[in-house]
């Protein structure tokens, strides 16, 4: 089981993820979008969409933290294990709970606002129904090592080697297994939530236009230049037909 | 590092820093000020884009009906499918000083091709369920569909069952081989039982899709049914035009706003309902141009007004009136402005010499023209009643000077029929010429509840053969009270006198105008006007047109421009857009709709008057003529219903009226026949006059309930009668159709019943045999219908479009063939009239008609009834005479059998008599010839050998030919005809195009100018902009009125009992008083009474795109009623809100939209908003809850039934009562927000 679970899966995730992010992109470039709300109802989306989003890069990066960055290595340059758990507690159940309360607020809004519920598909539904569970038991975790006293348990020592050893093909499975039944569903439903992730409106995520910030406003696309007897052309040119051409930026100081 | 410092940043050190890191990243090409880079490549998804604007073919169309735009289109096709249309730029240039046309159009035309492939649209022939479940039982035993539709309709269990129906679902897919049989089972059946003027058929506006109406028409007047009104009836016809200029709706095309220099909107939103023409206003105004909007609400056109006058609804008369007061005064009376005062002595009827007489109740009232008739030097003259007079200053004496009606139809007027003075100098005021005056009694109804008062007022008077004279501009002067030092009676004493009509102060007290800025207007207007040559211009709408005493309102504006010289001149003068249909060429349309090629005269009839009497609304109409009438009344109304005043004016000969008798007129002109065969009469109008006389034949409206008068059958296509124009829907529903409805009121209780028109205890319900409607979309009337047939829409057929606000004519092309099993208008009623032909067979055979139709206008029907006087033949000592005190009779031969062929194909009386329009005929020899040749000749049949017109295309060419417009040599023919009357020189206004023939063809290549004709009043000659009368006051033309000048001073015995013989000022009606229904305001019980309007919508045109995806997107969409922050903040209502609107006529159930741009006590449901979309029961009856047009009724006034006399002629759509429907009042509330349908 706990191979099936920790072992077959993890990667019957991935290949669903990019094969079908690939699918995707090939056959519905038209469908990668997110169908923006935005006309429909602004007022709670202008709340509720930053501290959303926000928080959930803040969840990210404490992903990364706590998965990607092994123990040795924050002990190395001196981090306590109290210390890091103190700031994974605080600083994670401040993203957390700012992600909840941004996608509650998104999901009221959209079950509220009738233009923006009308424009809610099945999809949709399902998609909200998984990234909000994913949210909540991922929370869980966090909150319940608060509740259940103690420092809880230290998943850096069964989750994160079992996640690290996933990349390198040899799946720390015993790792995983030792991990608490909250550790496991948060696991599994992340898995399931980047299973449907291809399907979804979520593949904006890969799209988000970062490069926006980094260049000009305004973009010129010129053709892809083709060659036709040795000159220089703008178009494909058809069978029979002779280039013409007019003098453009590129040609007028030749 | 200065180059550095030159190159501005973007939005600041962030942003550049963050482009600096992009850069160190990657190498691009940019600009300098680092806004713009430039790559190759990544242009893959252009080929999407490519694709998607790409297209087969482009098509030009438009949009018929109801838009007077006139906008010619591109429609694209691809792979088959309209994909979308945009702009046709192809408009000639208008000269190089100015603006063109191109482009035309806007969101509603721009979104019509959603209509093609549409949920709403008509695929397939409908019949109603029940009814055809009946029809195939009955003809299943009887084999026979004329005998199978008799058996249904004629049983009352049967008949009321589909019915009751009718609007409530039920429509079944039928075929249209059996769709088209039903529809003329039920005419052959009407026309052989009760009469083919029991037959009836309603389609409007044809300018926008001449073919498509011509059509229709055609085949409802060859059969011998009516086709009902349009422009009366939608209250868009100005009475004041056939009241003032004796002709309808001549008007200026758009580009002719560019010419002038001073630009009134009165009533007119040119931005929302005139949207392709706007930017001539705009564009004006960099040209110096002022504009100034009058309007009761912040409407989109006051944004582009230099001044905004916010007159009260409905009370714009009395701004009009103090503004003609100070121009009076300042331009007349305080100064003389040759300009001005030569213009009314030649063009108007100022000048003329009035009758003063004494009233019953003491003093002198102003009476009649004093004409020929009055003077024993003229003994002798030829229609000398119809001669008027005027003072000659020069020789001192009273003269008949040229121009008048008495010199139209006669031989002594030939060449004398013209406005040349011939050295006669007028005197314009007798003080002029004579030292004697005296007080006078003016009728005033300045009390909001619209009783009449009396003004004393003097004038300086003569004696002309013993008759006490004044000339109309000493009346006008008086009826302004404009006082001069030494007249007797009441006068203003300043402008400031606000007790005293019609001052500048006395109306800021109606209108809500400051007196300031009414004197300003009004000095700037004139001032302008003095400068200019008369270039001031007033576009007038609907906010003024659509009430009740439209007219008087009209007249009062109508007085400013012709005190100012600014009639007939480019860039002044009157503006009037209202649902204006100016088919440019006319006379082949006309001819051709009303097939006068074959039969004549047609059945024409008031569409108000006809819906008025039909649908049963007099039965609830609460008052009668004596609520309206003058104070110094002679009685001619008095005690009279306004059914009665309809029925008095139909035996009169001034209006028509159908069905005409109680009895087939198939069945009476056999009988007339048989009298005169016997001997035992003289002809057969005298037969018709002695059966009306002694009381054996009824005229039909004097029974108009009894089941032999109903109206059986009613054809409707491109129109959309029960959701758009039937004012009084509610009592349409209950009478005319017998389906469920949502009446309030009560029919009269004892004492306000009408004397002629028979009193039935219980209303009929469900008068109609059958609806039958053809269009493309599911509609309001389609619903109601027992037939649909599904049409052709406008980018589907061949047609013709032109307007009075461009001057061209542009043709509708078929982008596609008719989809799924629709047909066009045309094969729709060629296949009717093969049926019906087929169905005569057995039925009907060769027929006789007697038709009776009114007095009409440019013909010699005008001098039928000297002086406006009403002589009754039921008196008993006042003789019937056929076409002079009471309609004309003629028998008509129908051969039903024949009716197919005879729509296809042009007929004899084209070539025997030629074709009339405005009393110039057109001799078509050689248009005839030329259309043989180009469309050929039908072979067989009873138009073997004529020239052919079996299809829209051939149709069109057929239009084209037959008119002055469009063909060069009638023009010219038709102005050297009219050079003999005037004895003026005219076809050189045309003689540089005679040459010229407009090809159907031409016009599908793009719009064509038209050609200067006498089928209108203005000139195009030399590519000059049109404007109305140009003719008339360059060439010396007469107006066809009684003066053959433009008239301020009407005469007519109606006229003057209603207290309009000149220019006044009548509140709108006031609703408590006449219907009893609340008075205005909140009255504390979260209810308001508010005035009830239905203005033209930005987001639709009348019903078509209200219902458009596109436009519903655009405009919230669905049942509104806009109404004022305060009014609403009284019923507790907020924004979007639901709330009832409900009045005796009706509910109407809508969301509230909450605006600052109305005013308060007036409400906005803007026009037409139906029952297709959104409409939930309302509380009110719990049924649905109505369409606009549920609270309004119709209100006939009498004085726009008046015919017989003068430019008071009846003629179709000239002249009529209009179905106005703006003095409506509604309680408002706010209703349980929780809606069911």
């Amino acid at each position: 089981m706990d191979i099936l679970l920790w072992g077959v899966l993890p990667y019957v995730m991935m290949v669903v993820l990019v094969g079908g992010l690939i699918w995707r992109y090939r056959y519905d470039q038209f469908g990668w979008t997110t169908r923006s709300s935005q006309l429909y109802e602004s007022k709670l989306l202008r709340i509720g969409s930053p501290v959303f989003h926000f928080g959930l890069l803040a969840v990210i990066a404490g992903h990364f933290f706590g998965l990607v960055i092994p123990m040795s290595w924050t002990k190395a340059v001196g981090m306590s294990q109290e210390f890091y758990h103190f700031n994974a507690l605080f600083v994670g159940s401040v993203a957390g709970v700012g992600t909840l309360g941004g996608i509650l607020l998104l999901i009221y809004r959209r079950r509220t606002t009738g233009p923006v519920f009308m424009a809610t598909t099945r999809n949709d539904k399902l998609m909200y129904v998984v990234l909000t569970a994913a949210i909540v038991f991922g929370l869980w975790t966090t909150l319940a090592s608060v509740f259940l006293g103690g420092e809880g348990h230290n998943y850096r020592e069964t989750v994160s080697p079992w996640f690290r050893s996933l990349f390198i093909f040899q799946p720390d499975i015993a790792a995983m297994a030792t991990a608490p039944f909250a550790f496991h569903l948060h696991t599994l439903v992340g898995m399931l939530l980047f299973t449907i992730w291809p399907f979804t409106r979520l593949v904006h995520a890969f799209t988000a236009p970062l490069h926006y910030l980094f260049r000009p406003y305004i973009v010129y696309r010129s053709r892809d230049k083709g060659r036709i007897a040795g000159r220089v052309v703008a178009a494909p040119v058809r069978r029979g037909w002779s280039a013409v051409g007019t003098r453009d930026r590129d040609t007028r100081n030749k | 590092m200065a180059t550095e410092l030159m190159v501005p940043g973007l939005d600041g050190p962030v942003s550049d820093a963050m482009l600096k890191l992009g850069r160190f990243f990657t190498k691009w090409d940019q600009t300098d000020d680092g806004r713009a880079v430039f790559r190759e490549g990544g242009r893959k998804g252009d080929v999407f884009y490519r694709d998607r604007w790409s297209h087969d073919k482009v098509v030009r169309s438009t949009h018929g009906v109801n838009c007077t735009g006139s906008c010619s289109w591109k429609v694209y096709v691809k792979d088959g499918i309209i994909t979308w249309e945009s702009q046709q730029t192809d408009y000639p240039s208008v000269g190089p000083d100015s603006p063109e046309y191109e482009p035309r159009g806007c969101p509603r035309g721009a979104a019509f091709s959603w209509y093609t492939y549409s949920p709403t649209r008509v695929r397939f022939p409908y019949a109603r369920g029940v009814l055809v479940e009946m029809y195939r039982e009955a003809k299943g035993r009887l084999k026979d569909p004329v005998l199978a539709w008799a058996d249904v309709v004629t049983d009352p269990e049967r008949r009321r069952r589909y019915q009751q129906a009718r609007g409530k679902g039920g429509l079944v897919r039928v075929s249209w081989q059996e769709a088209i049989e039903m529809a003329a089972a039920a005419h052959t059946h009407t026309i052989k039982t009760y009469g083919p003027d029991r037959c009836s058929g309603f389609s409007p506006i044809p300018a926008m899709s001449m073919v498509s109406h011509a059509v229709g028409n055609r085949f409802i007047q060859l059969i011998g049914g009516v086709m009902t009104s349009f422009y009366d009836w939608y209250a868009d016809l100005p009475v004041a035009s056939p009241q003032v200029f004796g002709d309808q709706t001549d008007v200026p095309e758009s580009g002719d706003w560019w010419d002038s220099t001073y630009l009134m909107m009165w009533g007119s939103n040119v931005p929302v309902t005139r949207t392709p023409d706007a930017h001539w206003m705009t564009e004006v105004r960099y040209r110096g141009t002022k504009v100034v909007a009058v309007s009761p609400d912040y409407a989109d056109n006051t944004k582009f007004a230099d001044e905004w006058l916010p007159a009260q609804a409905g009370t714009d008369a009395a701004l009009a009136m103090a503004m003609g007061h100070v121009m009076l005064k300042e331009f007349f009376v305080d100064r003389d402005v040759p300009y001005f005062s030569n213009y009314v002595r030649q063009y108007t009827d100022l000048p003329f010499l009035v009758r003063l007489e004494e009233h019953d109740g003491g003093g002198l009232v102003p009476s009649k023209f004093l004409t020929a008739a009055d003077l024993p030097a003229e003994a002798g003259a030829e229609d000398p009643a119809f001669r008027t007079v005027l003072f000659d200053k020069l020789t001192g004496r009273a003269v008949v000077p040229n121009g008048s009606m008495g010199f139209r139809y006669n031989e002594s007027g030939k060449g004398k029929w013209n406005l040349d003075l011939e050295g006669v100098d007028p005197a314009l005021s007798l003080l002029e010429v004579s030292s004697e005056s005296a007080e006078i009694l003016l009728p005033c109804f300045e009390d909001p509840a619209g009783a009449g008062s009396v003004l004393r007022r003097g004038v300086p008077v003569l004696r002309v053969d013993g008759h006490l004279v004044t000339t109309v501009f000493d009346l006008m002067l008086a009826q302004y009270g404009v006082g001069r030092p030494g007249l007797p009676g009441d006068w203003a004493a300043d402008y400031d006198d606000a007790s005293t009509p019609y001052t500048p102060a006395w109306q800021e007290e109606i209108t809500s105008v400051p007196a300031q800025a009414c004197i300003r207007v009004a000095r700037e207007f004139a001032r302008n006007a003095e400068q200019s040559k008369g270039r001031s211009m007033i576009i007038m709408g609907a906010g003024i047109c659509q009430w009740f005493h439209g007219d008087a309102t009209y007249r009062a504006v109508l007085s400013l421009v012709m005190l100012t010289g600014c009639m007939g001149r480019n860039g002044g003068g009157w503006a009037h857009y209202v649902g204006q249909e100016k088919t440019r060429p006319t006379t082949g349309w006309v001819s051709l709709a009303n097939a006068l090629d074959w039969a004549r005269p047609p059945r024409t009839m008031i569409g108000t008057g006809y819906w008025y009497m039909h649908t049963d609304q007099w039965r609830q109409d609460g008052y009668s003529a004596d609520a309206l009438k003058s104070p110094l009344s002679t009685g001619s109304l008095d005690g009279m219903h306004t059914a009665d005043t309809l029925a008095q004016s139909a035996r009169l000969g001034w209006m028509p009226f159908y069905p005409q008798f109680d009895r087939n007129p198939l069945d009476i002109a056999d009988e007339a026949e048989a009298a005169v065969a016997a001997g035992t009469a003289k002809d057969t109008p005298s037969y018709i006059a002695d059966a009306l006389k002694n009381r054996t034949l009824t005229p039909a409206i004097e029974d108009v309930d009894a089941p032999e008068n109903w109206p059986r059958t009613l054809v409707l296509w491109r129109s959309n009668l029960f959701g758009s124009s039937a004012k009084g829907n509610e009592y349409f529903l209950r009478n005319l159709l017998g389906t469920h409805n949502n009446v309030m009121g009560k029919d009269h209780a004892e004492g306000l019943k009408p004397r002629d028109v028979k009193w039935h205890e219980k209303a009929p319900e469900g008068k109609l045999d059958l609806l039958v409607s053809a269009d493309f979309r599911m509609t309001s009337t389609t619903l109601l219908s027992d037939i649909v047939f599904p049409a052709a829409t406008w980018y589907e057929k061949h047609d013709l479009s032109s307007t009075d606000m461009h001057p061209f004519v542009h043709a509708f092309t078929p982008a596609i063939d008719p989809p799924w099993e629709t047909k066009t208008d045309f094969e729709t009623f060629h296949l009717l009239a093969e049926e019906l032909s087929r169905q005569a067979k057995t039925h009907l055979g060769v027929r006789r008609d007697l038709v009776s139709v009114p007095l009409q206008h440019d013909t010699a029907g005008q001098v039928a009834q000297p002086g406006g006087v009403v002589r009754d033949w039921r008196e008993p000592d006042i003789p019937a005479v056929p076409g002079q005190n009471m309609p004309v009779f003629s028998v008509v031969e129908r051969d039903y059998t024949a009716i197919a062929d005879k729509l296809a194909a042009v007929g004899p009386l084209a070539d025997t008599l030629g074709f009339t329009v405005k009393n110039v005929t057109y001799k078509l020899d050689g248009a005839l010839d030329r259309l043989s040749h180009a469309n050929g000749v039908m072979l067989g049949g009873a138009a073997d050998g004529r020239p052919a017109i079996d299809t829209d295309a051939k149709m069109a060419e057929a239009i084209l030919a037959f008119s002055g417009t469009t063909n060069g040599q009638l023009a010219v023919q038709g102005f050297k005809d009219l050079e003999i009357r005037t004895g003026r020189k005219l076809a050189d206004l045309a003689e540089g195009s005679e040459e010229k023939f407009i090809t159907f063809a031409q016009t599908q290549a793009g719009p064509v100018p038209v050609i200067t004709s006498p089928e209108w009043s203005g000139s195009e000659s030399g590519g000059r902009r049109y404007s109305p009368f140009t003719i008339n006051v360059e060439r010396l033309k007469p107006w066809h009125t009684l003066t053959g000048r433009m008239h301020f001073f009407l005469d007519h015995d109606w006229i003057r009992d209603v207290g309009e013989a000149l220019p006044i000022y009548r509140p709108p009606l006031d609703m408590q008083r006449l219907f009893g229904e609340p008075k205005l305001g909140p009255n504390g019980t979260k209810e308001v009474v508010v005035r009830y309007l239905t203005p033209h919508s930005k987001w639709s045109i009348h019903s078509e795109y209200q219902d458009n995806l596109l436009m519903l997107s655009l405009s919230r969409g669905g049942p509104t009623v806009w109404m004022s922050p305060a009014d609403a903040a009284s019923i507790e209502a907020k924004d979007n809100d639901w709330v009832e609107c409900v009045n005796l006529n009706g509910v109407y159930v809508a969301r509230a939209v909450v605006s600052h741009r109305m005013p308060e006590g007036v409400v906005y449901v803007y026009h037409a908003q139906e029952r297709t979309i959104d409409v939930p029961k309302s509380e009110a009856t719990g049924r649905r809850g109505g369409i606009h047009n549920s609270l309004t009724r119709l209100l006939v006034k009498p004085s726009h039934l008046i015919g017989g006399y003068a430019q008071l002629t009846y003629a179709f759509n000239y002249l009529g009562p209009t179905g106005n429907q703006r003095d409506n009042v509604s309680t408002i509330r706010r209703r349980s927000q929780e809606v069911q349908y």
